[in-house]
């Protein structure tokens, strides 16, 4: 036998202040529930490699990015510092260089063999002594002081007697009373690149100027030289941003820098735009001329190494996220498994409880069966013992046949009502097999009420009302089931109602279900039998009244149908019947 | 045996009480009969048994109760407990309370008669 009742594993028990009592069916059977333990843990996982990613990845990614930020920026510090110290450097050699050559004129001027008088040949060992300081020398001429070049030795014979009054460096050198100058790199009278050291020199109250051509390809050279490896490419220009060297590639003088730095900053790095790429651009100011030396390295060529740092730190980042990563996600997954193993394996004890305690109950309703019919069963032997008694003269008894007749009809009695139980014993079995139709609640209520108003109901005096929802849905269910529901909980509150009372009957829907509530304003069940009124064969009735399955065949029929039955009781003032039954057929 | 035996009868099932009281009277036993505990108690103030046949099911008062309450009263008299369930349960809280035996029902009235008899044996083995 299938016992339905399940009221002994409700989790909310009843307690003091909670007189409500449900009998609630559980429809979710092993295979859903263990479903639904699966749907949660992997949800649970999920939440949790998510969130210990966020909390060890983020930090980490947000310090990477500091340290990128901070190590940039230390890193161009660095390069521009480096930068600004090359020109320094170089513009510190080029102006010694420059300086050399005009000391180069003045220890001619002070040697044994100068005279401002000199023969052509006394020129060209002057230009042979230059040239013995320093290759970049081309050629030597005096000054007189009217500004004609008076004496020459070098390659352009044809600069003797040139005028050299209108030559802007001769003019400054001569009106600013200057003891030396530089000259730009410009072609000149001789209409061929070169730049001009002179000197200037009061002799008897006269400007006499000693000046050299030099060639500036020495310079380009030496500037060249000094630039060496270092990954910086350094040209010198005027004022005027003319080049005073020759840039790599550049084949010609003068050409235009876009770039001229300020007179005022006698050193400073800049950030040049220059086409494509940004350059950074360093320049020192030479002290004679006034010409800039600028270095130059593209930004590109300044970051490469910290390009390769942060190409390491990326991969070293991104290793080592995805290590941790890997942890997580093996650590959460093996913590995670283990605990919805634990939890399935919960589910299946509760389970085996379940049906232990159904076991159980299957013992209380046998017990139950056996108390029921052993007392007719004890009458009907009773009875037929006396009718042997008073077939027996020794006793004397009456044995007429109306006596006889009358022990006879008692053990018809006896065994009618055992027929009662076997057949409500049959019902809750057949229960579980009922064919489904779409049933009218509100029909099947009114139906049963003026059934039972004929009979059960007649002998007090009760009131009913009823309270329905007009357009409520029709429910799968099989209507004499149904029928059977709704009597057995009307009998039982016309039997809680003394001599005078009411029974309520409403529906209405709650969500999908239909809601039939059945109230009475009878004395009510006791808290301690709150929770048993379900249990099969459990009566207050007196014996031969009451079987104690009316209840629990309604609970059983309602829980078929994927409903519930809840009861809530007050003690002196009624009990009340809510059930619940879903108005669509359950998918499964 | 020469006082007669005096035995009372609580079950509320009327047509297995009345039956019994009669099988009884038929064999010489002054037998009465009472369908509740309460019912039997108020009858004791007034009569005295030798044996009580009780029943364990009942409405108001269950026979557990009324077998305490008999034994308050009168300790003297014995207790038999008859029970429906097919559980010893009842029977040895029964025995435990004082009860002389405990009996399921259906029970054959021989058995019953035996088991009143050594009830009554005893009781007035203690008497003496």
């Amino acid at each position: 036998m299938r016992v339905f009742d399940t009221s002994h594993l409700q989790k909310h028990k009843a307690t003091d202040d909670q007189p409500t009592y449900e009998h609630v069916y559980d429809y979710a059977d092993s295979q859903a529930n263990i479903a639904r333990i699966r749907r949660h843990f992997i949800k649970l996982r999920t939440r949790l490699i998510l969130g210990l990613v966020v909390i060890f990845l983020l930090p980490s990614t947000l310090l990477s990015f500091y340290f990128h930020f901070q190590f940039a920026h230390t890193l161009k510090k660095s390069a521009i510092l480096n930068l600004a110290a090359v020109a320094e450097t170089q513009k510190n050699t080029i102006d010694l260089y420059l300086q050399e050559r005009v000391i180069n004129l003045y220890n001619l001027l002070h040697s044994r063999e100068f005279t401002l008088s000199p023969t052509p040949e006394n020129m060209d060992n002057f230009l042979q002594s230059l040239k013995h300081f320093n290759d970049g020398f081309i050629d030597i001429g005096f000054i007189n002081p009217q500004g004609i070049q008076t004496d020459y030795a070098g390659p352009y014979p044809f600069l003797r007697d040139t005028d050299y009054r209108q030559e802007s460096w001769y003019q400054t050198l001569v009106t600013e009373n200057r003891n030396y100058i530089i000259s730009d790199i410009r072609p000149g009278i001789r209409g061929i690149h070169h730049f001009a050291v002179a000197i200037r020199q009061l002799i008897d109250g006269h400007t006499y100027v000693i000046r050299a051509a030099l060639d500036p390809e020495k310079l380009s050279s030496l500037l060249k030289t000094i630039s060496q490896g270092k990954e910086v490419e350094s040209i010198l220009i005027n004022r005027q941003g003319q080049y005073q060297t020759l840039a790599s590639g550049q084949k010609r003088f003068p050409d235009h820098s876009d770039y001229v730095p300020s007179h005022a900053l006698t050193s400073g790095v800049e950030e040049v735009e220059h086409g494509q790429q940004t350059l950074f651009v360093a320049h020192a100011w030479l002290k004679e001329p006034q010409w800039a030396l600028l270095a130059m390295q593209p930004m590109s060529t300044a970051q490469a190494g910290m390009q390769q740092a942060r190409l390491t730190l990326l991969i070293s980042l991104a290793g080592f996220s995805m290590l941790i990563s890997a942890i997580i996600y093996y650590t959460i997954n093996k913590l995670v498994d283990n605990a919805r193993r634990m939890a399935e394996k919960g589910q299946q004890l509760e389970e085996m409880l379940a049906h232990a305690a159904k076991l159980a109950s299957t013992g209380e309703l046998a017990s139950g069966v056996a108390h029921e019919i052993n007392n007719p069963l004890a009458i009907i032997m009773a009875t037929s013992g006396i009718i042997r008694d008073m077939l027996n003269p020794e006793f004397g008894l009456d044995h007429s046949p109306e006596a006889i007749r009358k022990e006879l009809t008692t053990i018809d009695t006896a065994a009618v009502r055992i027929k009662g139980i076997t057949r409500k014993l049959q019902d809750m079995g057949r229960s579980r097999t009922l064919s489904t139709t779409h049933c009218d609640v509100n029909a099947l209520l009114d139906e049963t009420l003026a059934r039972l108003k004929k009979v059960e109901f007649k002998t007090k005096h009760i009131e009913t009302a009823t309270r329905y929802l007009p357009d409520l849905p029709r429910i799968p269910g099989e209507p004499n089931a149904l029928r059977q529901v709704f009597s057995n909980i009307l009998i039982n509150a016309a039997d809680a109602i003394d001599q005078k009372g009411t029974i309520t009957i409403s529906t209405a829907m709650q969500e999908s279900m239909v809601s039939v509530t059945i109230a009475d304003t009878g004395k009510g069940i006791p808290l301690e039998n709150l929770k048993r009124i379900f249990n099969p064969f459990f009566t207050t009735k007196e014996n031969g009244k009451g079987t104690g399955l009316g209840l629990s065949i309604a609970a059983s029929i309602v829980k078929y149908m994927g409903g519930t039955i809840k009861v809530n009781s007050v003690q002196g003032a009624g009990s009340s019947f809510t059930i619940l039954l879903p108005s669509k057929e359950r998918s499964e | 045996m020469t006082a007669v035996l005096r035995v009372l009868i609580v079950d509320d099932e009327d047509d297995l009480r009345e039956t019994m009281v009669k099988r009884l009277k038929a064999r010489k036993i002054i037998a009465e009969g009472a369908n509740s505990g309460p019912q039997a108690l108020k009858i004791l103030e007034d009569k005295s048994f030798d044996v009580i046949v009780l029943d364990v099911k009942m409405p108001e008062m269950d026979g557990i109760e009324t077998l305490r309450r008999i034994k308050d009263m009168k300790p003297e008299i014995e207790v038999i407990v008859l029970t429906g369930h097919a559980s010893v349960e009842f029977g040895t809280k029964g025995m435990q309370l004082g009860a002389f035996d405990f009996m399921m029902k259906p029970a054959p009235l021989s058995e019953l008669l035996d088991t009143i008899e050594q009830a009554y044996n005893k009781k007035r083995t203690m008497d003496r």
